[in-house]
């Protein structure tokens, strides 16, 4: 009776401490100083990131995108979040039922970053902005996305990009309106356009890339990208590192939080849905980011598969050597790729290795994922083939069979037969782990998601859609690799 | 095909760098169509010699020539004797994805080039002359030991080879299917003009199929003759020992002090082990008077229990170094004690060996 009575006092006193916790407390929010105590989303990297870490009296969560950020808003993760005051759109915002707290006193100058050693192509564009200047195009431009609340001109206006000389590579970490953001092939936003003019006035064609924004700055110094953009603030940090261009603009920074007065829309379930089909998936095309990211995918996947099945092979006859150095070799490196994470060796490869050879990204995730999915190949060829007793060997060379006629015709099928599992287990965690090339500014079907989150601010429907998409992608591999040793390996 | 074996060895280095002599010299000659069964303690190299004789085990020394050629040369072509010359293992080695016939029909298809119909037709009759053509079709998994070694049998033969080596055929088996396997081979060696090598543990068996028959031991071909020398009138005491099957047990005993109780109790074990728990009591009793009291003063002594399968007898033996003449004639025997033992044994011998005097107490 007494333990029951404990029990239940425990239980309610969790209940308590559950019920408690979270970002329950109704605060009103209207300065800096009231923020204090609460919990703050920033984008990992963002000027505000590290202000707020700075002030000490705050607990800052970082996050990946601005999708990512204002959804933890909305779900009450965070109290409040942080962000550059054009990011969201004022009609978007009370869509996805945020308001704006408040608008921060201190503004950030916005400009582009360029190597330190490009001193000839920053000057150039410095010029090129004075002159844009005065003659009146900077200040049309910030009337057309800066000014307008939001109301963008319909039809955008697309600039041609086919000027002869060398292409300048702009690297974006935002992927936000009205910054820069991407419809199908065509880049739109302030600072896009003002690339697209500055390449138009150099003569030489502007190729834009989407980055994540804790990787920009690498690629940058890697010569991976000629200048970042992306509502780069300039800040003492940066510029030790850094050139930055004449700032075209100084933003403000805005507090956001959950509008609980936001009506909730008594739309049905199934409309719901249908909306958002229409919204990430029909609306200006957002399905090619999709068909694109899916068309990557494959495309790093079944290269790896390739390459990696490859050198597995050669691993697998080094462990099977019988001399100790090879097969300590094999067993090394096999520990080496079996311990590191794979996104450490991906960056490492593309930052360290391969940085600034000229080589293409998805070549240089095929050959990290190539070289990683080697020691697991490897080790599945080895367990396949030492699961086939000795005795068959014997008795397929008792019989008159050849050294490679016994390997081959009697060896292999069995070892086929118990490690095709493994074998697709493996496989299918190479598709899987794929979804990291994003760091690396490979557009994939996980970043494909992310940039359509960036412009919808849907978390469910992209994640969802994405989430079928490799689901099938496994299935089709599975079932590919049966079909293909179903077919080669029968008497 | 005739087979010549010539001074043939075989060293295994161990990693520690000590190494182990299996082969220490083998000679032989097996002329086409004899029938030979090595038999021999376990460990002695019977496996290892036979597996020589295809390539499937390399010589450290010596050659081997088959038709006159030394396989052992460099450019020779092993899979082609291969074909020539079939095997049937210990663990019989079928093809686990397979089907019995497939089992059969995959040598022949593959290597002799013959046409699938054909191949069947014909694997389907070795199937039936192993009585196994109903099983045709289903996997050796679900086979008996037994089953799986008449399939081996039929595989091994759909080559049609002119030689076949038996390794150890019947060692895997439960004593119950050890027949059928038997006398399969039997009737090959008795239809057939086929060369057959085999290496078993069935005396029997042995004795009747086989027209020569080698005794290995410690590495060697010890003894060399046939069935009716080598299991009727063996010239070595260790062939001797071996196809009677005698077991022995050892005791030196060299001063008072020895261990009576645990002599004791070594030879209980000993009795239960080969069989004969009713001798333990009268074979205990015979060497507690023996040791203790008639034979007391004449130490060092040597004591061998033995235990003959074959003609299932049990003795105990002590045996006095470097004496010529029976103690049993001196004074001071103790009479008594020396009738309780000629009461309880059915045979006392004494005799004088190059060793020294012995006396062996038959039970």
């Amino acid at each position: 009776m007494f333990l029951r009575t404990k029990i239940l006092f425990l239980f309610s006193l969790l209940l308590a401490v559950a019920c408690s916790g979270g970002p329950a407390q109704k605060r009103v929010i209207g300065c800096e100083e009231d923020i204090s105590g609460l919990k703050v989303g920033v984008v990992t990297g963002s000027c505000y990131d590290m202000d707020l870490s700075a002030r000490g009296d705050v607990e800052v969560l970082r996050f990946n995108t601005e999708a990512d950020q204002a959804n933890a808003i909305v779900n009450g993760l965070v109290d409040v979040g942080v962000h550059d005051e054009v990011v969201f759109a004022p009609d978007h915002l009370k869509e996805m039922g945020l308001k704006v707290a408040f608008k921060g006193k201190e503004s950030y100058p916005a400009a582009f970053g360029f190597r330190k050693s490009e001193k000839e192509l920053l000057s150039a564009y410095n010029e090129f902005f004075a002159q844009a200047t005065a003659s009146g195009v900077v200040d049309s431009l910030r009337a057309v996305w800066l000014d307008c609340d939001g109301q963008y001109p319909d039809p955008l206006h697309v600039y041609p990009n086919n000027e002869p000389g060398e292409p300048i590579v702009v690297g974006t970490a935002g992927a936000v309106a009205p910054v820069s953001f991407r419809i199908e092939q065509d880049w739109f936003g302030i600072e896009s356009e003002l690339m697209y003019l500055f390449g138009e006035y150099l003569g030489r064609p502007i190729v834009f890339k989407s980055l994540a924004t804790a990787s920009i700055m690498m690629s940058l110094q890697t010569g991976d990208i000629d200048i970042m953009m992306g509502c780069v603030f300039v800040t003492e940090e940066r510029l030790q590192r850094f050139d930055f261009s004449t700032p075209y603009h100084y933003y403000h920074c805005s507090y956001f939080v959950r509008d609980d007065d936001a009506g909730r829309s008594s739309t049905s379930l199934w409309q719901k849905f249908k909306d958002g089909i229409n919204q990430n998936l029909i609306v200006e095309g957002r399905w090619r980011f999709i068909t694109d990211g899916l068309w990557e995918t494959i495309k790093i996947t079944l290269l790896s598969i390739l390459l990696g099945s490859i050198l597995g092979i050669g691993l697998c006859f080094m462990s099977g050597s019988k001399r100790r150095w090879i097969k300590q070799t094999a067993s090394l490196y096999k520990a080496f790729m079996e311990r590191m994470p794979m996104l450490v060796l991906l960056l490492i490869m593309f930052y360290v290795v391969f940085g600034g050879a000229g080589i293409g990204a998805s070549s240089i995730a095929v050959i990290a994922f190539g070289l990683n999915f080697a020691a697991s190949a490897g080790g599945v060829f080895r367990t396949a083939l030492d699961s086939v007793p000795r005795g068959q060997t014997e008795a397929g060379l008792a019989l008159g069979f050849t050294r490679f006629q016994t390997f081959s015709g009697i060896v292999l099928p069995q070892a086929v037969k118990k490690g095709l599992p493994l074998y697709t287990g493996q496989c299918v965690s190479l598709l899987k782990g794929t979804s990291i090339v994003g760091y690396i500014a490979i557009h994939d079907l996980t970043r494909a998601s992310d940039i359509i989150r960036s412009r919808t601010f849907d978390a469910l429907l992209p994640l969802l859609v994405v989430t079928v998409l490799y689901f099938l992608l496994a299935w089709i591999i599975a079932w590919l690799l049966k079909l293909i040793f179903k077919k080669t390996c029968r008497v | 095909m005739n087979i010549s074996v010539r001074h043939i060895s075989k060293v295994y280095s161990n990693p520690d760098g000590s190494s182990l002599r299996v082969l220490k010299d083998v000679n032989c000659e097996i002329s086409q169509g004899e029938v030979i069964s090595i038999i021999g303690p376990s460990g002695t190299g019977k496996s290892t010699f036979l597996r020589m004789l295809n390539g499937l085990e390399t010589p450290s020394g010596g050659e081997i020539l088959v038709d006159g050629e030394n396989i052992l040369s460099k450019g020779y072509s092993l899979s082609r004797l291969r074909k020539r010359m079939g095997m049937v293992f210990q663990s019989f080695n079928l093809f686990g994805d397979m089907t019995v016939l497939e089992n059969v029909i995959f040598a022949p298809c593959r290597l002799l080039k013959m046409d699938v119909e054909t191949a069947k037709a014909e694997g389907m009759a070795l199937l039936r002359k192993v009585g196994m053509a109903e099983k045709a079709s289903v996997f050796p998994s679900t086979l008996s030991g037994g089953q799986k070694q008449r399939v081996a049998i039929a595989r091994c033969l759909a080559m049609k080879p002119e030689a076949v080596l038996f390794d150890e055929p019947t060692s895997a088996l439960d004593p119950t299917m050890v027949g059928e396997v038997l006398s399969v081979i039997r009737q090959l060696a008795r239809d057939t003009g086929m060369t057959m090598i085999i290496v078993t543990h069935e005396m029997e068996f042995a004795r009747e199929v086989s027209t020569r028959v080698f005794f290995m031991n410690e590495g060697l071909i010890y003894e060399d003759g046939t069935p009716e020398q080598i299991f009727k009138n063996p010239v070595h005491s260790a062939t001797k020992a071996f196809v009677q099957r005698i077991q022995k047990l050892k005791f030196d005993i060299t001063s008072p002090d020895f261990d009576f109780y645990g002599m004791q109790s070594e030879m209980s074990q000993f009795c239960i082990k080969y069989n004969v728990p009713e001798k333990r009591d009268v074979l205990t009793h015979i060497t507690e008077e023996m040791t203790q009291v008639v034979l007391k003063d004449f130490l060092p002594l040597h004591v061998v229990l033995s235990y003959n399968a074959q003609q299932s007898e049990t003795a105990v033996a002590f045996m006095m170094e470097g004496r010529t003449s029976s103690p049993l004639a001196e004074e001071g025997i103790d009479d008594i004690s020396m009738m309780m033992v000629r009461a309880m044994s059915k045979e006392i011998i004494e005799e004088s060996t190059s060793r020294g005097f012995r006396i062996k107490v038959i039970v």
